[in-house]
């Protein structure tokens, strides 16, 4: 070992204490990096596993060959095929059998009436396969349905809804159905497909609830006999298909089923976790540098006479390096077993909620192994890099000065390149969002801004420090002026403290302010384009749900106190060759319900053949009223409909409506998304609305919502996401306290004298103690204000480029009370930061502190 | 103001009785007091003199509250030390006793003001302006009020040091090796300012210094050897001090580490 690695070690050993923070930090960082590797890759094998057990019976798929994909939507719509065609597969050699498997939605309702599932997954229903090798999923307890109105449920929805065989519910197809459990299913082994809920039917119920017509399959599932391959099924029966139908294999089958799962959940899921990741390495990069810059300040005398004893600047960078890298490989090689622990606690928590997770051994890839550890080794050096550097450049004559404390100030290159920086970042940002709407302009201004704000830093923090402990000074007469001082003293290490906390609460702040944005958007949508007095909706959220009977917009019309109630159902189209969802409705009635803004046209006279666009698509389309746009139906019919009116308003009517009449020929299960409802003249909202749910009741029980809980429900989804964004905050936070923690520890190690001085001439602990925490309060109070500034400059950005650059109107919002518990956490946590360093300087023996050189 | 009466009679500003003070342990134990009885007369400047490890810092520090005796009593006017908690321990070094350090009296943050008014800030007084006023003229300091301690030149550091030590009106102030860091012309001052204020003021003064110039100026001092207080010497001048202090420099002198002695500046820690 040669002399500058033996001081690297010795003093690694030495000070293991002040590297714990920036262990944690890497360590953090590292393990949910890693975990969320390690997690995607378990949960995709887990997923094929499920599904080949499933499906692994299925040699072949008859389906229709074109789907119509709208966007935003992963999964394509498909024209159910005829039943007819069972019996023409059936003839075809080396098939042992073939049966119709017919899917739609269907949405059970629990033991407590209230309906399960709907928040994001899908709530299917479908016919009850008998051959057991055909059927997805298997019987676990219980008997097939028989009988009509007899079901079979998967175990995880009959387990969440609490019904057991021989209990009868209702089912919405959205028609509400009586429907009796007659037994438990299971998928794959598992308790469900992810937390997808199956209600299984006889063939005839599933007919007569599920499709439009008789006679109509979503596919057909066929088994080969012995001796035939998958492929060679597949061939014999591409020969018999009509056109239009198509035939894929078994294999071909599971692995859409696969990816729509892998592209629905698991990148959802592992994007997030990765966000997730990415907040912690950046904050902890700012603590690692902040540690080895305090730790190399300390050592200047030491490095000054390694210096002087002849060591080269290379050797010296060298030695703080050689620390910084065994660190960084220590913590990233924990972090990694760390994220196998995260992985697999994952594995075991998420059957607890609720959340089937397939079995099997974690999947532990080279790649998430390496890729870890390289980012934890490379985010711990590169921090570590500058503070090493300056090492370097210590002067041998700073081996004989009097202090070693880092005096850094704020230099005004600093200022200067800082404020030059910013405002870039505000003219870009602005060009970006005002000027010619660009999401590109405007994030780039995001990334300088944030980068403006960490240079300015320490620029800021002097002022900031001054101002924000202006009343502490006051209050807490010398502790509090002392701690304000403290804080002052190196702005540089303040300002780079502070910045951890910053940019977590940065994060927050901006999703904080996004999602209340949308939600006052969700708001003002609702309150402008909504003319009715009462929502009629099954509250979902994602693939979820099974939308309200399209006969109850009819029976409550027929209500004594309603004026008009129209159901917005919904279909889809090519128009033109894009894939477009249509909005099926009476446009009359559309008209009264729904302020579509200025109408060119008339929405009168749509009929079987006319279309009405919103202006936005129409401009988009090159579209005006007399013009004549091609719609391509699921069932592959081509039709020319006739633009008759160009309407201004779309947020809740959707951009193209057609009529019930016009959709009908086309229609698959029918639904409506909502029904908005108007009263007559004279009529309450409390006696409509009571008027309303009693009709609503006799159709599987949807919400009945004024305008306002409307609007409020509306919004439901971002809340869901607000959540996770806090936890997100919880993580950031932890680390930024850590950082806090470090540099506090470090700075009283490095004050010990003072500290003796103090408590010799009359400091009491308790007084030494509050000095310390309102020091860390204080830079936490300049990290959070920090963060909530730029949170809501970039929140500000992303709404306003979002509504440059998109269609719909979005409204700016700060919300007060969530901003200010956000506030409220950033300085919580930095008093609990100082809460450690404050005992540790506390204990402090007043005279070896004296003694200390 | 001058002592007229002898030192015995008037009541001590502090004492110590039968001091016994071992670091360590066991065989390895260093015993850095070993019983020592000495008072500090009220309204005089006392110097204890030693040579390296004879025990005097610890003498000091036992004496102030700064460090507890192994066995014995250390007392301020009538209070006994070791009955006392760290907190009542803090209060009566903020309340009644000054001190003024070698090196790193001041806190460097704070103004020279602040730094004189720390104590009275830190107990939450406003202390006695007029008499804060007079010190400050005491030591001359007027015009560099608002300056920051590493603004002043180390003997400026230190005067500000003895405003410090006196700004509450303690019983006694403690002073440790308060020149040690001065060139011989600021030193004088400072012993000189100790001095002047000892005698104007009628406060007490207890300083450690192994510098027999330093010595020349207190009222009377104690020789320390070995941890035993081995003589006293009233009125010293230096040439006295210094003889006796050659009568310790006998070749048989057994050199006891002092804990407080300071390690050589550029050694560096492993």
């Amino acid at each position: 070992m040669n002399a500058s690695l033996r001081l690297s070690v010795n003093s690694l050993r030495a000070h293991k204490r002040r590297f714990a923070g920036t262990f944690l930090a890497v360590f953090l960082g590292v393990a949910f990096l890693a975990g969320t590797l390690v997690m995607g890759d378990t949960l995709r094998a887990g997923f094929d596993t499920m599904f080949g057990n499933a499906t692994g019976g299925t040699d072949a798929v008859v389906r229709s060959a074109e789907a119509i994909t709208t966007p935003g939507e992963s999964q394509g719509v498909r024209e159910p095929v005829t039943t007819d065609l069972v019996s023409t597969v059936e003839q075809v050699p080396g098939v042992a059998a073939a049966v119709p498997d017919i899917q739609g939605a269907g949405q059970l309702v629990g033991a407590n009436g209230e309906p399960i599932g709907g928040q994001g997954p899908p709530t299917l229903a479908g016919n009850w396969i008998d051959d057991p090798k055909l059927n997805p999923y298997e019987l676990a307890e219980g008997r097939a349905p028989k009988r009509s109105g007899e079901v079979v449920v998967n175990r995880g929805t009959a387990e969440k809804g609490d019904l057991k065989i021989g209990d009868t519910t209702v089912l919405r197809t959205p028609d509400p159905v009586e429907v009796t459990v007659v037994g438990l299913a299971t998928f794959g082994g598992e308790d469900g497909m992810a937390q997808v809920t199956f209600t299984g039917m006889t063939l005839a119920d599933a007919e007569k609830y599920l499709t439009a017509r008789p006679g109509e399959a979503s596919s057909i599932q066929v088994r080969a006999g012995p001796g035939v391959g998958q492929r060679e099924l597949v061939d014999r029966l591409s020969r018999v298909l009509p056109r239009g139908v198509e035939a894929i294999t078994g294999q071909e089958s599971t692995e859409e089923n696969t990816d729509m799962i892998s592209s629905q959940f698991l990148s959802v899921f592992t994007t997030f976790l990765l966000v997730f990741s990415g907040v912690a390495l950046l904050v902890a990069t700012f603590s690692i540098h902040n540690t080895f810059a305090i730790v190399v300040a300390q050592r200047t005398r030491e490095n000054a006479l390694l210096r002087a004893l002849g060591a080269s600047r290379r050797q010296v960078t060298a030695s703080t390096l050689t620390e910084a890298s065994v660190v960084a490989g220590a913590a990233s090689a924990a972090g990694i077993a760390g994220g196998i622990g995260v992985a697999a606690g994952l594995q075991a928590l998420f059957p607890a909620i609720g959340f089937p997770f397939p079995e099997g051994d974690l999947v532990i890839s080279t790649l998430s192994m390496l890729l870890p550890l390289a980012v934890g080794v490379v985010v711990c050096l590169g921090s570590a890099l500058l503070p090493a550097l300056r090492a370097g450049r210590t002067a041998p004559l700073a081996a004989l000065r009097e202090t070693a404390v880092d005096q850094s100030g704020a230099s005004r290159v600093r200022a200067v390149i800082g404020a030059g920086l910013a405002a870039l970042a505000v003219s870009l940002t602005l060009t970006g969002v005002l000027v010619s709407p660009s999401l590109w302009l405007a994030a780039a201004g995001a990334v300088l801004a944030l980068v403006a704000f960490v240079v300015l830093g320490p620029v800021a923090s002097t002022t900031a420090v001054r101002v924000l402990g202006g009343p502490l000074a006051r209050l807490r007469g010398v502790t509090g002026s002392l701690a304000r001082r403290n804080a002052l003293r190196s702005p540089g290490r303040t300002a780079a403290t502070a910045s951890a906390l910053m940019i977590g609460v940065a994060v927050v702040s901006l999703f904080t302010v996004f999602g209340a944005s949308l939600k006052a958007t969700m708001d003002q949508t609702v309150s402008r384009s909504f003319a009715g007095d009462v929502a009629v909706s099954t509250p979902s959220f994602g693939a979820g749900g099974s939308g309200l009977s399209p006969r109850l917009a009819g029976a409550l019309q027929a209500l004594p106190e309603v004026d008009t109630a129209v159901g917005l159902g919904r279909g889809v189209a090519e128009v033109d060759g894009k894939g477009r969802a249509l909005t099926v409705a009476d446009p009359i009635a559309l008209e009264r319900t729904f302020d579509l803004g200025t109408v060119r046209g008339s929405l009168r006279g749509l009929g079987t053949d006319g279309i009405a666009i919103t202006r936005t698509e129409a401009e988009k389309q090159g579209l005006t009223t007399g013009d004549k746009a091609r719609l391509t139906f699921t069932d592959g019919e081509k039709d020319d409909f006739t633009v008759r009116a160009v309407y201004g308003r779309s947020e809740l009517a959707g951009d193209y409506v057609i009529t019930r009449a016009a959709w009908a020929p086309h229609r698959t299960q029918d639904s409506d998304t909502v029904v908005a409802v108007s009263f007559k003249d004279g009529v309450s909202t409390g006696a409509g609305k009571a008027a309303v749910e009693k009709v609503a009741a006799r159709y599987g029980h949807p919400e009945v919502q004024t305008r306002d809980e409307y609007a409020q429900s509306s919004a439901a989804g971002i809340d869901m996401m607000l959540s996770l964004v806090y936890a997100l905050l919880a993580l950031a936070v932890l680390i930024a306290l850590l950082g806090i923690a470090n540099t506090l520890t470090l700075a009283i190690h490095e004050r010990t004298r003072e500290l003796g001085l103090l408590r010799a001439v009359g400091q009491t602990r308790s007084q030494l103690r509050a000095m310390v925490r309102w020091e860390s309060v204080l830079v936490a109070a300049f990290g959070t204000i920090g963060g909530l500034t730029l949170g809501a400059f970039l929140g500000w950005v992303l709404v306003r480029a979002s509504d440059g650059t998109s269609d719909s109107t979005f409204a700016f919002a700060v919300p007060p009370l969530q901003l200010t518990v956000v506030a409220m956490v950033g300085l919580t946590a930095g008093a609990l930061a100082g809460l450690r360093p404050a005992r540790r300087a506390a204990r402090l023996d007043v005279l070896r502190a004296i003694a200390t050189e | 103001m001058t002592v007229t009466t002898a030192p015995t009679k008037t009541p001590p500003a502090a004492r110590v009785v039968d001091a016994v003070k071992v670091y360590g342990s066991g065989d390895t134990g260093v015993r850095a007091l070993d019983g020592v009885s000495v008072d500090f007369p009220a309204g005089r400047f006392t110097a204890i003199m030693g040579p390296s490890g004879s025990g005097k810092s610890t003498l000091m520090h036992c004496a102030a509250g700064l460090d507890t005796l192994t066995e014995g009593a250390s007392y301020i006017g009538d209070t006994d030390l070791g009955s006392l908690d760290d907190r009542r321990l803090t209060l009566l070094r903020r309340d009644r006793v000054g001190f003024v350090f070698q090196a790193f009296n001041l806190v460097p943050t704070l103004t020279v003001e602040e730094n004189i008014r720390l104590p009275l800030d830190l107990a939450g007084g406003r202390g006695d302006p007029e008499w804060i006023d007079a010190l400050i003229d005491v030591v001359g300091l007027r015009d560099r009020l608002r300056h920051r301690p590493a603004e002043l030149s180390g003997g400026q550091q230190q005067r500000v040091a003895v405003a410090r030590a006196f700004a509450g009106r303690p019983d006694v102030v403690f002073a440790d090796e308060p020149t040690g860091n001065l060139d011989s012309r600021s030193g004088g001052e400072v012993l000189g300012l100790l001095g002047r204020t000892v005698r104007r003021t009628a406060r007490t003064v207890v300083m450690v210094t192994h510098d027999p110039v330093s010595a020349a100026h207190a009222d009377e001092v104690v020789f320390l050897a070995d941890g035993r207080l081995v003589d006293r010497m009233e009125n010293p001048t230096a040439d006295r001090v210094l003889d006796r202090m050659k009568a310790f420099e006998v070749p048989s002198q057994t050199d006891v580490p002092s804990r407080s002695e300071t390690p050589s500046r550029t050694e560096v820690p492993s």
